[in-house]
């Protein structure tokens, strides 16, 4: 099944909660507009109060538009109330229904729907519990159970009547850590293999990007960015999205210089990382693009880019830590084409690495290294590493 | 997005998976592919008979998905037929007066020092008084309730429902009996070398009075939310170091406050017209507002009438406006998984702490049993007496009256299987009425408070004024496209009966659904259940208590009820056993209480009948 | 919760004219003739005639305890006896607010049903008057027996209703208090003295015919300038005005205080139920009781005007004034009923009967009541 939003707003009295917050929109202006396609695992990530989880109750048919259209395969969902929706929801606090058992939980939608594969129910029952390892939990009462066991039992409560369209709110935020990750690899796969068009919510961008197709970054009721994990990743569309992708050393400053730089640098650059092309517009590689020099505190830096940039123009551009090479010794020659000195503040080690936070003059800057590290250090990286995000005409 | 849970009592031991050899708890998925699409109907292999079916169920989907708004509308057409209209045709007489609108009734009682002053003052004081003394008395009666066990403790807590019922003149009877100059009280008083104490024609006797009524009110719903009190919560706080009366300042007490405040706010409403126990043990020197109302109704004063009922009125739906922006703010932490367990009466040992607290349980016995007690106690006793000592004269009276009794007459059998039916038929109209109005008032909206307050205004009209605006509205009816409309006879009872008494359902049930946690009912929505589907699937099991609590105040008003009764059985042979009562009332008094006692034991019979009953299907917290 | 109406008890409140029937009965008959012939001309359409093929119906309104009380009421005799001599049946139908509700439906524009109304008095009357524009009861017109209707009862000047029996309003005081020794004061002003300091019952005047009765025999002898402050006295003195005659009975009997106001035919009662007389003393006070006479009409609809007057007539026969008077409990109306020599052993009728006339109440009544309820209410 293919979901469309065109436009959605959502308003609470004065309260903005979706759609553009700016003064002088009309009111079907500046609403949120995507598409997910049949099969698809679609994210919407976003921080606290993002819109992300009033687009997911739009979507259940929980609350109605203020404006906007949302379809489900074409078809105009205004009016048509969650029972006829088809879709399965998955909350963060699981909401199994205390007086009845495990088994009735995951059999009540069967009350109102025949089983889709033609099942009789107790069977369509007995192959869900399977489907999430809880064969024997039928005569349970749920609140025996651990916390991700409900949460499996949830999860096959809405599958059983076969949704067209599966959303989850939040499903894991209640559990811990490494529960998290054991179950959403086993939620994707689930999802995989019964090709469910799947809408999921989360703050946790780590696990958006684990999971899903695609996902859609959302900020204070609108869409920044729609991507696939890695071009989100990879090329953060707005400072929000840099910052709250990953972690990120974000830099402002004012534009010094354009120059103009030839092609095979850039090519180089991206097929010495490995990477696969972008697919996000305006990134297409290949053609010749600017390379800039930034003022950002007095510091000059070089910076490509395929926007259109002129000397004057305040910019806002990103570099990965793991794409900043740590230089234990000062004199140490550098090979990237920007070289920043700055004192270790803290290391936090990951296992497979390292996260080293620095101060370099009034700012906080993150790096990876393999080794743990103290006292002032050189960092550099390349101009093609820096990703411009933001650009203030003069 | 990230907040903490909401609390619905289905949290879990542990987030982490316990070691639970019966579940298999790793994590690869499922061998068992599932078949997926969901067949959305129109498949053509569908036969015939599946499409018969699904028309079918499309047709009760329909009907279900406006189940509710049509409970919705039933209730308001029947609060509009039975209250709203009869008592505007009431208080219109306070603004139009010979066919023109006017103010002045209503600006002579705002303007008039004796009735703002004496008479409103002395109303609301006595209110305010009474409702202090109900909580006071109410409150250990909760505690034991709820916090001990005992023989008989079930069927103690049906009995408290008893005062509901009483007519007034049997609470004078047995207040007389009880707190007279030659009662009971000052007996023993005597006897144990006490001075007498003169009770009778003061406040006092009034406050008490009314706390006779209203006392069991409090200590009912405040059992019930104590008994929701989540025994965890307690633990918890205990073991980061709270004393006993610590833990239950900060953890029981803020979820009992809600339960109190809604028993002192029917309290205070309820007293505010409180009639006519006020002359019958204060005298006319402590009139209220009520007597007032009475009196000039009686002669026909509509205007002053009225305009007095308007400002009474408008009080009593103040204050319940107010109480209910309270309670909307403040939503009780929901009902516990695990309520406290109860303690014994007879400690196992006795230290100082268990003996401090069982004398304080004897002396609240004891003025339980002066206050209680001895009041039911009395009447049952002039019951079984004659002028020359104890008889069964009454109850042979009664006996004859049925047999012998003319069709014109009032007879006991037709009396108590007519409260009966009208109880029962009240159940089935209130409890849905109840229900309906807690789910559209729990949800959030502008203006919630002032619609949940228009639907509890029946607590706050004056019965005086219902009862003339049945007889107006109902018994004589409205012309309409050539006929004349009247409702009359058991189903007009009813649906008086049923208005006065659903507040009670909502008030009981509209807390506990506030606290469930919303994402219940969207879930059974998004798996196909209508609205209603999901109400009563999920909400009503869930909240029960609230329900049975509720259906059992609703029994008892309408056993109880008098004033519109009285006037919709007209002519009729709908009479029920508080008009028995009244009826019975002659020279001697015998007969009325005869004929009360035989109300208190039917009434006394059903609940603990309903008691096995409800206690089985509505859990702890009912009756 | 219970916000109950009063309770009638022995009867319904009121008074009558003791200074006799402002003349003009013979004025009245004419008119009241021919308002009953047209008004029965005009009803015989639209009333519903249920009764056409079997006997004629003749529905009897009343209060309750006419016909339902638990000790001994004239009801069910009377629609026995009525019902053996004349071939028709009578319906007796007891609305709980009584007149108010014929009143109440006359002002809507409603249908009234019955024929005969039975228990008014003079307050009823002047409401009566004071609501409707047209009468809702006709002139009854020259019955036989009227004359028989004792001088001073009479309470409607315009002749439509005819008196049936009465009531005295008295002290009834019990003399077993203070060690057999007490004695109720025989005048008002001896209840101020402080020997009788909260001694006195009443009941509230605007809920309780005896209540009301009392209040206006203190106006009586004390002037409509005077009784505030013999009530304020009253009042300093612990009188005690209980809202209505069951309760303030229920406080005397459980000797709560020696004395109530009353029927002075209590000792029937007592006797009846073999109590100590002694408990059941009569005092009238200043040698006067008040007088309470209760009528009946007949309503300016009803379906059949002639057996509505076969049935007052009935009921002023000599040997019903005595049914009715000793099952009612009070005196009858006429001169002539047939009552035993017991009656009067118990039924102690007043030296000088007092009342006001209708007039002197339809212009005073209810400035008397409302300035006594805001004086006593507010202290």
């Amino acid at each position: 099944m293919k979901l469309t939003l065109e436009n959605v707003r959502k308003e609470y009295g004065e309260t903005v909660a979706l759609g553009r917050r700016s003064d002088g929109e009309s009111r079907t202006d500046g609403g949120v507009t995507f598409e997910v396609g049949d099969g698809e695992f679609f994210t919407l990530v976003g921080p606290s109060g993002c819109g992300k989880t009033t687009t997911l109750r739009l979507v259940a048919g929980f609350d109605s538009p203020s404006a906007g259209i949302i379809r489900f395969d074409g078809r105009d969902m205004r009016g048509v109330p969650p029972e006829d929706r088809g879709v399965g929801v998955v909350f963060q606090n699981y909401a199994l229904f205390p007086h009845l058992s495990v088994a009735e939980n995951v059999a009540y939608g069967l009350r109102f729907s025949d089983p889709p594969d033609g099942a009789i129910r107790d069977q369509r029952v007995a192959s869900l519990l399977d489907l999430v390892d809880l064969s024997n939990a039928g005569d349970r009462d749920p609140t025996e159970l651990s916390g991700g066991q409900q949460q499996r039992i949830a999860l096959a409560r809405a599958l059983a009547p076969g949704p067209d369209l599966l959303l989850l709110d939040e499903p894991m935020s209640a559990l811990d850590a490494r529960l998290r990750e054991r179950l959403r690899m086993q939620i994707k796969e689930i999802q995989s293999t019964l090709g469910i068009t799947t809408v999921y919510v989360t703050h946790d961008q780590e696990e958006a990007l684990a999971i899903s197709d695609r996902v859609a970054v959302m900020n204070d009721g609108e869409v920044e960015q729609i991507g696939t994990p890695r071009a989100v990743y990879r090329h953060p569309e707005s400072r929000f999205v840099a910052e709250f992708v990953g972690d990120n050393n974000v830099f402002e400053g004012t534009v010094l210089d354009v120059r103009p730089r030839n092609a095979e640098n850039r090519t180089d650059a991206a097929a010495g990382s490995g990477e696969s092309p972008v697919e996000t517009k305006g990134f297409g590689g290949g053609s010749a693009e600017p390379d800039l020099a930034v003022d950002v505190g007095g510091v000059e830096i070089r910076v490509e880019t395929s926007l259109d940039v002129s000397e004057g123009d305040r910019v806002v551009f990103c570099v990965r830590p793991e794409h900043m090479e740590v230089r234990r010794d000062e004199n140490a020659r550098s090979d990237g084409s920007n070289v920043l000195d700055a004192t270790v503040v803290e290391s936090e080690f990951l296992g497979d690495s390292t996260r080293v936070y620095l101060q370099w003059r009034d700012r906080e800057l993150t790096v990876r290294s393999d080794d743990p590290l103290d006292g002032d250090v050189r960092i550099d990286f390349d101009a093609a590493d820096a990703h411009v995000v933001e650009r203030l005409k003069k | 997005m990230s907040g903490p849970t909401r609390g619905n009592g289905s949290s879990p031991a542990s987030d982490g998976d316990s070691g639970d050899s019966s579940i298999s708890d790793d994590h690869d998925v499922g061998s068992g592919v599932l078949n997926v699409p969901r067949t959305d109907g129109g498949s053509e292999a569908e036969g015939a008979l599946s499409e018969a079916r699904s028309a079918a169920a499309t047709l009760r989907r329909r009907v279900e998905a406006r189940a509710l708004t049509l409970g919705a509308a039933v209730t308001a057409l029947v609060l509009l037929v039975v209250f709203y209209y009869p008592v505007a045709t009431v208080f219109v007489d306070a603004v139009f007066v010979e066919g023109r609108l006017t103010v002045e009734p209503i600006v002579s009682v705002l303007t008039s020092r004796f009735y703002l002053v004496d008479i409103f003052g002395f109303t609301a004081y006595q209110a305010l008084l009474s409702t202090i003394a109900s909580v006071l008395l109410g409150l250990p009666g909760a505690w034991i309730l709820s916090r001990f066990e005992f023989p008989g403790r079930e069927t103690l807590r049906s009995l408290t429902i008893l005062p509901f019922v009483m007519p007034s003149i049997m609470v004078a009877i047995g207040f007389v009996a009880t707190f007279g100059r030659n009662g009971t009280l000052n007996a023993v008083l005597g006897a144990l070398g006490l001075p007498p104490v003169e009770l009778l024609f003061t406040i006092e006797a009034i406050v008490i009075a009314h706390a006779f009524y209203n006392a069991p009110l409090v200590a009912r719903v405040t059992t019930a939310a104590w008994e929701s009190v989540d025994a965890s919560a307690v633990e918890t706080a205990r073991s980061l170091g709270a004393s006993p009366t610590r833990a239950f300042r900060d953890v029981v007490l803020p979820q009992l406050l809600p339960a109190v405040a809604i028993g002192a706010t029917l309290t205070f409403v309820f007293t505010f017209a409180s009639f006519p126990i006020v002359l019958a043990l204060g005298g006319f020197q402590l009139a209220t507002v009520e007597v007032f109302i009475y009196s000039r109704i009686q002669n026909l004063a509509y205007a002053e009438a009225a305009a007095l009922a308007v400002v009474e009125t408008a009080i009593s739906v103040g204050l319940t406006y107010w109480y209910l922006r309270y309670e909307g703010r403040n939503r009780g932490s929901g009902q516990g998984a695990r309520p406290q367990p109860r303690q014994s009466l007879w400690p196992d040992s006795w230290t100082a702490k268990a003996t401090g607290s069982r004398v304080a349980i004897i002396g609240y016995g004891l003025v339980v049993l002066a206050v209680f007690v001895g009041p039911i106690a009395s009447m049952v006793l002039t019951s079984l007496t004659g002028p020359q000592g104890l008889t069964l004269d009454h109850y042979l009276f009664l006996l004859e009256r049925q047999q012998t009794g003319a069709s014109y007459q009032v007879r006991p059998l037709p009396a108590i299987a007519n409260s009966l039916r009208f109880g029962v038929g009240t159940l089935l109209v209130a409890v849905p009425m109840g229900v309906v109005v807690a789910v559209l008032t729990t949800r959030e909206f502008r203006g919630r408070a002032a619609i949940d307050t228009l639907a509890m205004a029946p607590f706050a009209v004056s019965g005086i004024v219902v009862g003339l605006g049945l007889l107006r509205g109902l018994v004589f009816g409205v012309d309409a496209f050539g006929t004349r409309l009247q409702v009359t006879g058991a189903i007009a009872v009813v649906a008086a009966h049923a208005v006065g008494a659903y507040p009670f359902v909502t008030r009981n049930v509209a807390p506990l659904l506030g606290n469930l946690d919303p994402r219940l009912v969207e879930s059974a929505r998004s798996l196909g259940a209508s609205r209603v589907r999901a109400l009563v699937d999920i909400e009503l099991p869930l909240v029960a208590a609230g329900v049975v609590a509720g259906a059992a105040f609703v029994f008892a008003i309408s056993i109880g009820e008098f004033d519109s009764t009285v006037v919709l059985a007209e002519g009729s042979t709908s009479y029920t056993m508080p008009v028995a009562v009244e009826r019975y009332l002659g020279r001697r008094l015998g007969p009325a209480t005869a004929m009360g006692c035989i109300l208190l034991a039917v009434t006394s019979l059903s609940f603990v009948i309903i008691e096995r009953f409800g206690g089985r299907y509505g859990g702890r917290g009912g009756f | 919760m219970k916000r109950r109406t009063f309770l009638r008890t022995v009867g319904v409140g009121g008074v009558a004219g003791v200074a006799g029937c402002v003349g003009g009965n013979g004025d009245g008959e004419e008119t009241d003739e021919r308002a009953t012939s047209g008004n029965g001309d005009d009803t015989t359409g639209t009333t519903t005639g249920a009764t056409e093929s079997s006997t004629p119906e003749l529905v009897v309104s009343t209060y309750g305890a006419f016909v339902d009380a638990p000790s001994t009421s004239p009801g069910p005799w009377l629609k026995e006896a009525f019902e053996s001599e004349f071939d028709a049946t009578l319906t007796y139908a007891t609305p709980d607010s009584e007149i108010n509700y014929y009143i109440e439906r006359a002002m809507r524009g409603a249908d009234i049903d019955a024929d005969v109304y039975v228990g008014l008095n003079v307050d009823m009357l002047i409401r009566i008057d004071e609501q409707l524009d047209d009468g809702l009861f006709t002139a009854v017109g020259d019955i036989s027996g009227q004359g028989d209707v004792k001088s001073g009862l009479n309470f409607d000047p315009d002749g439509r209703i005819v008196p049936y029996d009465t009531s005295y309003v008295s002290i009834v005081y019990n003399e077993t208090f203070d060690d057999g020794d007490f004695v109720a004061p025989e005048t008002f002003d001896g209840l101020l003295e402080s020997e009788y300091a909260g001694d006195l019952l009443t009941q509230n005047p605007t809920g309780s015919a005896t209540g009301k009765s009392f209040l206006l025999h203190t106006i009586d002898a004390k002037g409509p300038d005077g009784y505030l402050d013999y009530w304020e006295a009253l009042q300093a003195n612990d009188v005690r005005v209980l809202s209505d005659w069951a309760t303030s009975y229920a406080n005397y009997e459980d000797e709560e205080a020696p004395m109530v106001v009353s029927y002075s035919t209590d000792q029937v009662y007592a006797s009846q139920s073999g109590e100590d007389l002694a408990k059941h003393q009569i005092r009238f006070l200043n040698d006067q009781g008040y007088a309470y006479p209760e009528g009946m009409s007949i309503f300016e609809g009803a379906d059949d005007p002639e057996l509505a007057r076969e049935f007052l007539e009935f009921v002023l026969r000599p040997d019903v004034q005595g049914e009715i008077a000793q099952r009612n409990v009070a005196f009858p109306a006429t001169t002539t009923a047939e009552l035993p020599e017991e009656f009067a052993e118990y039924a102690q009728a007043p030296p000088e009967a007092v009342t006001f006339t209708y007039d002197e109440l339809r212009d005073n009544v209810s400035e008397w009541t409302d300035a006594w309820e805001r004086q006593f209410a507010s202290k």
